[in-house]
């Protein structure tokens, strides 16, 4: 492979910022104006295998407080990236309370074994703004450009 | 060769004697000389309900049972044996023994919510005399409301429904003298009485009320109230709400709902769904006797379970003095 | 075509174990007891899919194991110690280690009809796994049931025709894992090719007293990819001019050769990049009726959920790309048909693949291996505790951090990917500018997927 110090150079360059973007991308605060925190007070029913509703959508700061029932068996509600792990069966509801402090999806699971879809009894809780969507979209995107400019051969 | 005979034998080891290893070592984990070792299989009713759900033991024998489940969490008791397991997990096996003491027909059932059928989750462990096998069960008396010969369907309206939730703490200070015999009345009837007694012409409605609930409440005792406490959380309030409106997630499927007729020339309408123990009006218009008739026997296709073969008669009291708090306040601190 | 390569059975302790016909038996005695106690949990064991060994041990260790580090690192290495064809293997050679007196094979020898001699029976499979994925994963019997019929197959295979048939031509997983593994470092190839000119024999193919020709028809001599290698070290042993070796080499190292570009490969390319996001809706998404379609086999809502699937793997992923390489060809103005712009872009898609399999496995496995410390203790579910394990409980890793992990994968494809798509232009002579709709369509995938997962 022959590559003359001027390609070297230019590809050194390309890293160089392509690195320092995806840096920005990742780690500059993004001066989002919060709105004022509401409370939200959720109910989320399972059943056999679902969540309902299966999706959730809160802003960051707000307090989020969930009556979680059971439709047909014991059921869990297993909420990622925060401390809410609570079980609820017909007749008996559990409740919980937490600060949305954290911004993006996470992912809530039924962690009570409940048959054969019991590992894909999955729901989703979004806290917006979205910034690691976005952030990770832009990193997607400064690091594709970066490795255009960087694998292009004059 | 001797490669090949060595490489062989390893393989065999594996295909063979591996195999042949794990089921010897489940045999002989759950084989003890003496004692009677029964699977048993909790599915929820759908896919099979307890299976086996007769299991026939002979009189003396220890039996030992490894309960299983496997699909959703169950539960397991023998209400007559007094043996409970409260959780059995998917996938995890419990072990109960009991030496099958006397001869009979013992019930066993499912005791955590499992499915929309989880009230058909029963079974039965028969125990015979090996030296009478065909000795037929000695005869249950008839149900106190056979006897009185109430009918349990009819509606039961209480002609006098207090205008609030009468407290017993305020009755138990007022001390007023209540007929013994309550359990065959009910609360409308007493407080008629009551009311129709001249020496008691001063006190108010409320006071009147609250010193029935006051009587229902002692009568009860508290650790009747908190056992049928306990029995509604586990039993009941899936079907008829942790609240007792009726609401609860289970009952709202319930297999015989929508072919409930509604009888044209009944004045008021028959409520479709679990009942409503909040509603004055019903609950105050039923005797203990009555209520306990409804439990007895069940719904009849409505979804309602039938305890008879599961609760002994001090369960059904205990659950009935918890039910009268729906309507009558008792103090708890929720 | 020569990239920089270490020779590894240049260490004589390598070599002395990659030419010792005990190790891949040892190594396939080693595989064969998990299998064994695989399927007997799945057939005897308990119903509940989170406590039996049989689900837990393959659809979520061993394939952590292969698609998070066998695959990239050791490329088709899996396949040399496979249980599945061991059986058939053995009884076709009549042996089990020592290559017998004579030579003669228990088989009827037939050679595999040349019109299924490619890839298309595997894809075929793969499809037939994805279409009841959602059950096999979930249901232990049916897992055990699948489990058989390939060594069934594999069995029967082996006694009709020559060689490892299953492996090369019907196995649904040697299909994705040859693709990818022209992205592992390492290699077996012919140290020097002049000196292959001069042999004869061929005992790299043929077999002798030392080993057996290669099983999966591969001609070592012309070995130039790792996509039908399985790594077992056959030709090492019987090339009697030691003229074969095992090297480390760059990651991807295969995507420089142009030569042997097939179609088949290509689609299955897009078909496995299809499957990354179907497998992340299906699995790990919010989308209850898609999941529960999925595993109603035989209803109406999986006829719909039949049909989605095969449309996206099938006609939409691929045809979306072959948009792409038309429109590369436009770009590059030139005369080639687009077939062939679908073929040599496809391979830049397999790096863009592996990331999104190895994202999506391990956000899954992260989140369901915790079932196998207890699974350990008691596989079949029958309340034994052999390790003290039994009551560990379920315990998701990283939970919500997935995504620090994930972006970095998808990203090492993505640019892998395009560095791959950049050299297709370059090496097709035309512009570069003619490698920017694969460009678009590798960055918008990437898209996708980190829109599934963040």
């Amino acid at each position: 492979m022959m590559m003359t110090w001027l390609d070297t150079r230019r590809q050194i360059l390309i890293a160089a910022t392509t690195l320092l973007l995806l840096g920005a991308a990742i780690l500059v605060p993004l001066p989002i104006a919060a709105a004022a925190p509401q409370t939200h007070t959720i109910a989320i029913n399972a059943r056999t295998f679902a969540f309902e509703p299966a999706t959730v959508s809160v802003q960051r700061g707000d307090t989020v407080k969930i009556h979680f029932e059971s439709l047909d068996a014991e059921h869990g509600l297993y909420i990622d990236g925060y401390a809410v792990n609570i079980q609820a069966e017909p007749g008996r509801s559990a409740d919980a309370a937490f600060i949305a402090d954290q911004e993006g999806k996470f992912k809530f699971r039924c962690s009570v074994s409940c048959g054969a879809l019991h590992p894909f009894m999955i729901g989703e809780l979004s806290v917006e703004p979205d910034l690691p969507l976005a952030r990770a979209s832009a990193v997607t995107l400064i690091a594709a450009i970066g490795a255009v400019m960087f694998f292009w051969k004059d | 060769m001797k490669k090949e005979i060595f490489a062989l034998s390893v393989i065999c080891l594996i295909l063979i004697v591996f195999p042949v290893a794990l089921f010897a070592y489940q045999a002989w984990r759950t084989n003890e000389p003496g004692i009677r070792t029964i699977d048993l299989v909790a599915h929820a009713p759908a896919s099979g309900g307890w299976i086996p759900d007769t299991i026939n033991v002979n009189v003396g024998e220890r039996v030992r049972l490894r309960i299983s489940a496997s699909d959703v969490v169950h539960g397991f008791e023998i209400p007559a044996l007094g043996i409970a397991v409260d959780e059995i997990l998917p996938g995890h096996v419990e072990q109960v023994e009991f030496v099958a003491a006397r001869a009979g027909r013992f019930a066993f059932a499912c005791t955590r919510w499992c499915s929309v059928d989880h009230w058909r989750m029963r079974g039965v462990i028969q125990v015979i005399d090996p030296a009478n096998p065909d000795q037929p069960p000695p005869l249950a008396a008839l149900p106190l409301y056979q006897q009185m010969k109430i009918d349990i369907d009819a509606p039961h309206p209480a002609p006098n429904v207090p205008a609030a939730r009468p407290a017993a703490a305020r009755g138990a200070r007022l001390d007023l003298a209540v007929p013994d015999d309550l359990r065959n009345q009910s609360p409308s009837d007493v407080f008629a009485r009551l009311r129709g007694d001249p020496a008691l012409k001063a006190n108010s409605d409320t006071d009147l009320w609250d010193a029935v609930a006051f009587a229902w409440k002692s009568a009860a005792g508290d650790a009747a109230i908190a056992h049928g406490r306990a029995l509604f959380a586990r039993d009941c309030a899936a079907c008829h709400g942790e609240g007792g409106k009726g609401n609860g997630t289970a009952g709202r499927n319930l297999p015989g709902l929508a072919a409930m007729q509604v009888s044209a020339s009944l004045m008021s309408t028959v409520k479709r769904g679990p009942a409503d123990f909040t509603d004055a009006s019903k609950m105050l218009g039923a005797s203990d006797v009555l209520l306990q008739g409804k439990i007895l026997r069940g719904g009849m296709g409505t979804g309602m379970p039938e305890w008879r073969t599961l609760y002994t008669d001090q369960d059904m009291w205990d659950a009935i003095g918890f039910l009268r708090s729906f309507v009558f306040d008792y103090g708890f601190t929720k | 075509m020569t990239t920089s390569r270490i020779e590894l059975t240049g260490i004589p302790i390598v070599k002395q174990l990659l030419v010792s016909r005990w190790l891949q038996w040892s190594l396939v005695a080693a595989t064969l007891p998990f299998f064994v106690l695989a399927i007997l949990t799945g057939l005897a064991g308990t119903p509940a899919g989170s406590r039996n060994f049989g689900i837990v041990f393959v659809w979520i260790v061993w394939w952590a194991l292969l698609i998070l580090v066998l695959v990239p690192l050791a490329g088709r290495f899996w396949c040399a110690v496979c249980p599945i064809p061991a059986p058939g293997e053995w009884l076709q050679r009549r042996a089990l280690v020592q290559p017998r007196e004579g030579g003669r094979l228990f088989t009827l020898g037939w050679k595999f009809p040349r019109r299924l001699s490619n890839l298309w029976l595997q894809n075929a499979a793969f499809i037939a796994v994805a279409l009841f994925a959602k059950v096999i994963l979930t249901t232990p019997f049916v897992s055990a049931l699948a489990l058989l019929l390939f060594v069934t197959i594999a069995l029967v295979t082996s006694l009709l025709y020559e060689r490892r048939i299953f492996c090369r031509y019907i196995c649904p997983v040697g299909g994705f894992i040859g693709l990818y593994s022209q992205l592992a470092p390492a290699q077996v190839r012919v140290k020097d090719h002049a000196l292959c000119a001069t042999h004869h024999d061929k005992t790299c193919y043929t077999g002798n007293e030392r080993g057996y020709g290669c099983p999966w028809l591969v001609f070592p001599a012309a070995l130039d990819k790792n996509t039908y290698c399985g790594m077992c070290a056959e030709c090492l042993k019987t090339c009697s001019l030691d003229n074969v070796a095992l090297y480390a080499r760059p990651f991807g190292a295969d995507l420089l050769t142009n030569n042997g570009r097939r179609f088949d490969e290509a689609y299955r390319g897009l078909m496995m990049l299809a499957g990354a996001p179907l497998y992340t809706v299906v699995f790990m998404g919010p989308w209850a009726e898609i999941k529960q379609a999925a595993y109603a086999v035989g209803s109406p809502n999986w006829w719909g959920y039949a049909l989605g699937l095969l449309a996206l793997m099938l006609v939409i992923v691929p045809g979306i790309f072959f948009a792409c390489a038309a429109l590369a060809r436009v770009i590059a103005r030139v005369q080639t048909p687009a077939r062939n712009f679908f073929i040599d872009y496809g391979y830049a898609a397999l790096p863009l693949g592996l990331g999104a399999w190895a994202a999506f496995s391990l956000s899954f496995v992260l989140t369901n291996i915790s079932y196998a410390w207890a699974v350990l203790s008691d596989p079949f579910g029958w309340g034994w505790n052999l390790f003290g394990t039994a009551d560990w409980k379920w315990t998701p890793y990283l939970a919500g951090g997935h995504p620090i992990l994930q972006i970095p994968i998808l990203l090492v494809g993505l640019v892998a990917s395009i560095a791959v798509a950049l050299r297709t232009a370059r090496e097709q002579h035309v512009s570069q500018r003619a490698a920017l709709p694969i460009v678009a369509f590798a960055v918008t995938f990437t898209l996708g997927l980190v829109w599934l997962y963040v």
